[in-house]
């Protein structure tokens, strides 16, 4: 069975290459364009992977890595940030509340997809 | 009345063009208006319909051909990585080459898209992304507006330019580096230094306006930022007479540390501008330039008190302990910003400092003990 993965994005030309991109390699993929959406989609589904943008409408990435990693049910799924944002601050903070990875925009979509895959593999075990 | 005549428009027509004349002036007055009124109100009713239903139209015009850019586009991210990007390209190209790019707007949509995805990705997909824009000829546009009279053409030219790393535009750049127009000036500035390939500080050369403040830092930004540029020793540029130019550079050399150019911020102590006679000071207490301290001790009793400071600071951050009597001499001066400059440089020379610090403090008065206390105490930052 192939892994579930979130894309919690709100640029949509950058939430579609990713799902495309995801898709193609043989994943299923679920996006949500805002936090609250993505928060909903948390709280009923279970995911193999979260990959969030930082800034989104309603409901912050880092208030969703926080959610994620303080709920026991999800708390081992990882959690990819990708932002524009590479501010040391904000990369601290994110690794802070438990965020396994960090990309910053511009990014090779290929080192997203190598990643997703690194993640995914250890969290397996 | 009404029901002698046949239709509204017979009514109308016997009222303004028959009766109107004889009716009193008011009743004529009040007539006109209504008429004046109306036609408007129909003209504007028909012109707001008119345009509404205009505009849906494009809008799903629009909607259609944004729908098959971005489905191009995103099948270029999905596409086979193993292949060579000028292979992914001319694979794609036939597709692009049937949209009708000969329509702005359509044209503008694809520019607009394709720079909106290469902002975002690197790597392999930015490279397609940017020789689709060159294939498909989408530089021909910014390289116009490059000449264009509107100042914000120009500025979305050079971004687009910049953004896709067209290295031969640089000289053109170049030519607006020191433009009246701050924005513009700004924008090219900073395009030059990540464009040329030669010498991206040339600008600095022939720069005569100033480089705001704001400026500078947006400049010192690109400039530690950019990748494989070619930093050249900034002490070239201490002697410009444009003092924006001075202190930009003055920003610089502490930054990459340039030893070489202290003989010309030494030089700099006597220049007339505070702010760029501070930096100087500054940077050579920074670099703990030693063979300077000299100089700056020489120099302390004939400035300003913002200099004295400086010049405390320096002192103490290059810790040789020649001047420690000098610092000692200064804990004990009538100015109380010196007082403290002075204890916390002395505190800069390690055990010596603290040593020191503790002689003055069994010495001193009552305020300057707790000026003493305020100095060691390591959780009060400077």
């Amino acid at each position: 069975m192939s892994s579930k993965i979130l894309v919690i994005e709100d640029e949509l030309l950058m939430l579609k290459a990713v799902e495309f991109r995801l898709r193609k390699d043989g994943y299923e993929v679920q996006t949500a364009a805002d936090g609250a959406i993505a928060i909903q989609m948390i709280e009923s589904q279970q995911f193999d992977l979260i990959i969030t943008d930082i800034m989104l409408p309603f409901v912050g990435g880092l208030e969703i890595v926080s959610k994620v990693k303080g709920d026991p049910r999800t708390k081992d799924t990882p959690v990819i940030m990708l932002s524009a944002v590479g501010l040391e601050n904000t990369v601290l903070e994110s690794f802070e509340l438990g965020a396994d990875d960090f990309i910053t925009k511009p990014f090779n979509l290929s080192e997203l997809t190598i990643r997703v895959r690194k993640h995914i593999k250890q969290n397996a075990f | 009345m009404y029901s002698s005549y046949s239709s509204i428009l017979e009514y109308l027509k016997d009222l303004f063009l028959v009766r109107l004349p004889y009716l009193p002036s008011n009743i004529r007055s009040a007539l006109i208006i209504i008429l004046f009124c109306t036609i408007v109100f129909i003209e504007l009713y028909l012109y707001i319909s008119v345009r509404r239903v205009n505009q849906n139209f494009n809008k799903k015009v629009k909607s259609k051909w944004y729908d098959q850019i971005s489905n191009l586009l995103t099948e270029i991210i999905i596409y086979e990585d193993e292949s060579d990007t000028d292979a992914i390209v001319q694979h794609f190209l036939p597709a692009f080459k049937k949209l009708p790019l000969y329509r702005p707007f359509i044209k503008n949509m694809l520019t607009v898209e394709i720079l909106n995805y290469h902002s975002n990705f690197t790597g392999k997909t930015a490279d397609v992304l940017k020789g689709l824009y060159l294939s498909l000829k989408l530089d021909k546009q910014a390289k116009k507006d490059l000449k264009s009279n509107h100042w914000e053409k120009k500025i979305k030219a050079i971004r687009e330019i910049t953004q896709l790393n067209l290295r031969s535009e640089a000289e053109t750049i170049l030519k607006f580096t020191d433009e009246d127009n701050a924005q513009l000036r700004m924008e090219a500035q900073a395009a030059f230094v990540k464009l040329s390939d030669d010498n991206p500080f040339r600008f600095l050369d022939r720069a005569r306006e100033r480089i705001l403040d704001w400026h500078q830092l947006v400049l010192f930004e690109v400039i530690t930022k950019t990748k494989n540029i070619q930093i050249p020793s900034f002490a070239k540029w201490l002697s410009s007479k444009n003092d924006t130019v001075v202190m930009l550079c003055l920003k610089l050399v502490n930054h990459y540390q340039q030893w070489e150019a202290i003989p010309d911020m030494v030089l700099l102590f006597k220049h007339a501008n505070l702010k760029i006679r501070a930096k100087a000071i500054e940077n050579i207490g920074k670099m703990e330039a030693e063979m300077v301290e000299e100089s700056l001790f020489e120099m302390y009793y004939n400035q300003p008190l913002e200099i004295k400071l400086k010049v405390i600071e320096a002192i103490g951050r290059i810790a040789s302990g020649t001047y420690l009597d000098f610092l000692k001499s200064r804990a004990y001066s009538e100015e109380y910003k010196i007082r403290m400059a002075g204890l916390r440089a002395i505190k800069l020379h390690g055990e010596v400092g603290l040593s020191l610090l503790s002689d003055i403090y069994r010495e001193s008065a009552l305020q300057n003990r707790s000026m003493v206390e305020h100095v060691l105490d390591d959780r009060i930052k400077n």
